[in-house]
């Protein structure tokens, strides 16, 4: 392994944002091609960082300050790829449901899939059930990321879920739920398809889905 | 024991004859259940064409002239019912921090959006928008920031009277118009780029830092001059699943303003309390260092434990909490509900003092009703030796 691909690993496992473009030029300058940047400094240092949030070393605002280290270094790659060469790892809806208009937890969660390679079409907040639904068809994204943080919102889920059902899309998308008032409980009332605690889980879920779709 | 006795023993560790109550704050709704409906709603109000065309006209020339006289009221009515429900402790907040830009927006004045809006009980309530600073500029140029002195002044006045009415059937903890150092940030600046302006504006922050620690404690210090006993500052300082930020770097950035504020307030003999929301477990610790002598900390849709965290700090600092929001106090739980927790609580966190049953926090769907069931349980099951089976 080269020298200049673990530092970019290093550069984000020790969140560098203020170094992360010299090391991503001089990898270049030294012949690596964007995606082997990508999938052996970027991936694999969010995997380090991922893991020491998981282990308690690493805190929320970490994580967001990984993502925005990640933010800093991909207009430099993205530079130099051809196009058609970035893969996505799929499209994710991201929305805060119907009532309720927090979205710090949905952003992180954005922040976190969008650094590991995912499309994430972000709806915004007070979303209501037929646009995440439509959206859905329009794009052909099949996974879903629903945010909620007020006890008195969380019906909203069940609508989406309901939605989804009357389109006849419920076997095809699945539907992921998170935020200050979800619980694993909550998810199975509401008939959804998982509950991601932190935004480190809803990454695993929907690499896990996407492993399986 | 009257209840401010209560309260303060408690906690200074001392016996009582009977374990505490505090109200984590009411919402409308709960203050209507609890004096009576207005004549017109507010939501009825804010849908009328005359009050909205007013407010999007002249919003923010009113504040000083019109709304903050119908805040005071309203915010005096709260307090009301708290004690009417029977609390021996109520937080008492004066809120002058709004200024109103339109029917549907609200600013605070040290930089955060709020959406003004329906709390589905027909009143109206407001919600975090968002940050009003994305940029150095926005920041230089914010036009509302606030003159500390005049706060403070107002908040004397406000609190010399809540005091002279409530002082004497309950113990005050009281709030004006200044929110945590931490959180006022948090919102000024957006959750997602805090980490990023701590990181390249460390000018910036600091100034930040330094306005709200000055309005904090010049506003506990007016409070504290008008007599009341307890200061409460609410500082959500965690998320669900643990802390926002590294600990450390919390103690770093404020704990100085914390410990400043927290030892004025006990030198002129009062006692300091902090809420924060989410799981605190990793900073109870920097919070007892920084002097507190209540957390009202431990959100029971978080993974907080309060059972654990009495036999931890039990000995060092007052747990205020207990009773959830999300299910037992709505009302979708049953009466016996509340009281089986309400005697749970008391079994275990009872014994040794040092214990203050309340809701975990204030929200528009609390019914006065449940309210009152928490609050009569807790009188039954209460007395000191504990008894419970």
């Amino acid at each position: 392994m080269k020298e200049s691909i673990l530092a970019v690993r290093n550069a984000i496992d020790t969140l560098d944002l203020d170094g992360i473009g010299t090391i991503v030029n001089q990898c270049l300058k030294e012949g690596l091609s964007p995606e082997e940047i990508i999938r052996e400094g970027i991936s694999k240092g969010l995997n380090i960082v991922g893991r020491k949030f998981e282990e308690g070393e690493y805190f929320l605002a970490d994580l967001i300050m990984a993502g925005e280290v990640v933010r800093e270094a991909m207009p430099i790659l993205k530079e130099k790829m051809n196009p058609g060469d970035a893969k996505s790892k799929g499209k994710v809806i991201l929305a805060t449901v119907q009532g309720d208009i927090h979205e710090i937890g949905k952003n992180i969660v954005g922040m976190i899939l969008s650094a590991n390679g995912f499309e994430v079409i972000d709806l915004g907040v007070d979303v209501p059930a037929e646009k995440i639904m439509d959206t859905a068809k329009t794009t052909g994204a099949r996974l879903i990321g629903l945010s909620a943080l007020l006890t008195t919102m969380v019906t909203s889920i069940r609508d989406v879920v309901e939605t989804s059902r009357r389109a006849g899309m419920r076997d095809q998308v699945k539907i992921v739920i998170g935020g200050a008032c979800t619980t694993e409980t909550l998810c199975r009332e509401m008939g959804a398809d998982a509950y991601g605690e932190t935004a480190i889980d809803a990454l695993r879920i929907f690499n896990d889905y996407r492993a399986t779709a | 024991m009257n209840p401010i006795e209560r309260v303060l023993k408690t906690m200074e560790g001392k016996p009582v004859d009977r374990v505490p109550t505090f109200c984590a704050m009411v919402e409308d709704r709960t203050f209507n259940e609890v004096l009576g409906k207005p004549l017109i709603s507010q939501e009825k109000l804010m849908r009328n064409p005359l009050a909205r065309f007013i407010l999007d006209r002249w919003g923010r020339k009113l504040p000083k002239l019109v709304f903050q006289g119908e805040v005071n009221r309203a915010l005096e009515k709260r307090i009301r019912a708290q004690v009417e429900l029977g609390f021996d402790s109520v937080w008492a907040i004066l809120e002058g921090s709004f200024i109103v830009i339109d029917s549907k927006t609200m600013v605070r004045f040290t930089g955060s959006i709020f959406n003004l809006q329906p709390d589905g009980y027909g009143n109206m309530t407001y919600m975090y928008r968002g940050p009003a600073f994305k940029s150095r500029d926005d920041f230089e140029s914010w036009p509302y920031w606030p003159d500390t002195d005049e706060v403070a002044h107002s908040a004397y006045k406000f609190f010399k009277k809540i005091v002279s009415k409530y002082g004497h059937r309950t113990c005050l903890f009281g709030q004006a118009s200044a929110y945590g150092i931490h959180e006022s940030l948090l919102w000024a600046v957006g959750f997602e780029k805090m980490p990023i302006w701590i990181r390249r504006e460390k000018d910036l922050v600091k100034r930040f830092i330094d306005i709200n620690e000055e309005l904090c404690f010049k506003t506990n210090m007016a409070l504290l001059d008008a007599g009341v006993p307890v200061i409460i500052q609410t500082d959500d300082f965690a998320f669900k699943s643990g802390p926002l930020m590294n600990p450390k770097l919390i103690d770093e950035l404020f704990g100085p303003s914390y410990r400043r504020i927290i030892k004025a307030v006990h030198d002129r003999g009062a006692k300091y309390v902090l809420h924060s929301c989410g799981d605190n477990t990793l900073l109870i610790d920097m919070f007892i260092s920084w002097g507190v002598d209540g957390l009202h900390a431990y959100e029971t849709t978080s993974n907080a434990d309060i059972f654990k965290e009495k036999k931890l700090h039990g000995d060092k600092v007052t747990i205020i909490g207990g009773v959830g929001v999300d299910y037992l106090l709505t009302d979708r739980s049953k009466d016996e509900e509340v009281v089986d927790m309400v005697k749970k609580l008391i079994r275990e966190l009872g014994p040794d003092g040092r214990f203050i049953i309340s809701p975990v926090h204030s929200l528009s769907s609390i019914p006065a009703h449940k309210l009152r069931v928490m609050v009569d349980a807790a009188h039954k099951y209460g007395s000191y030796p504990i008894s419970i089976s």
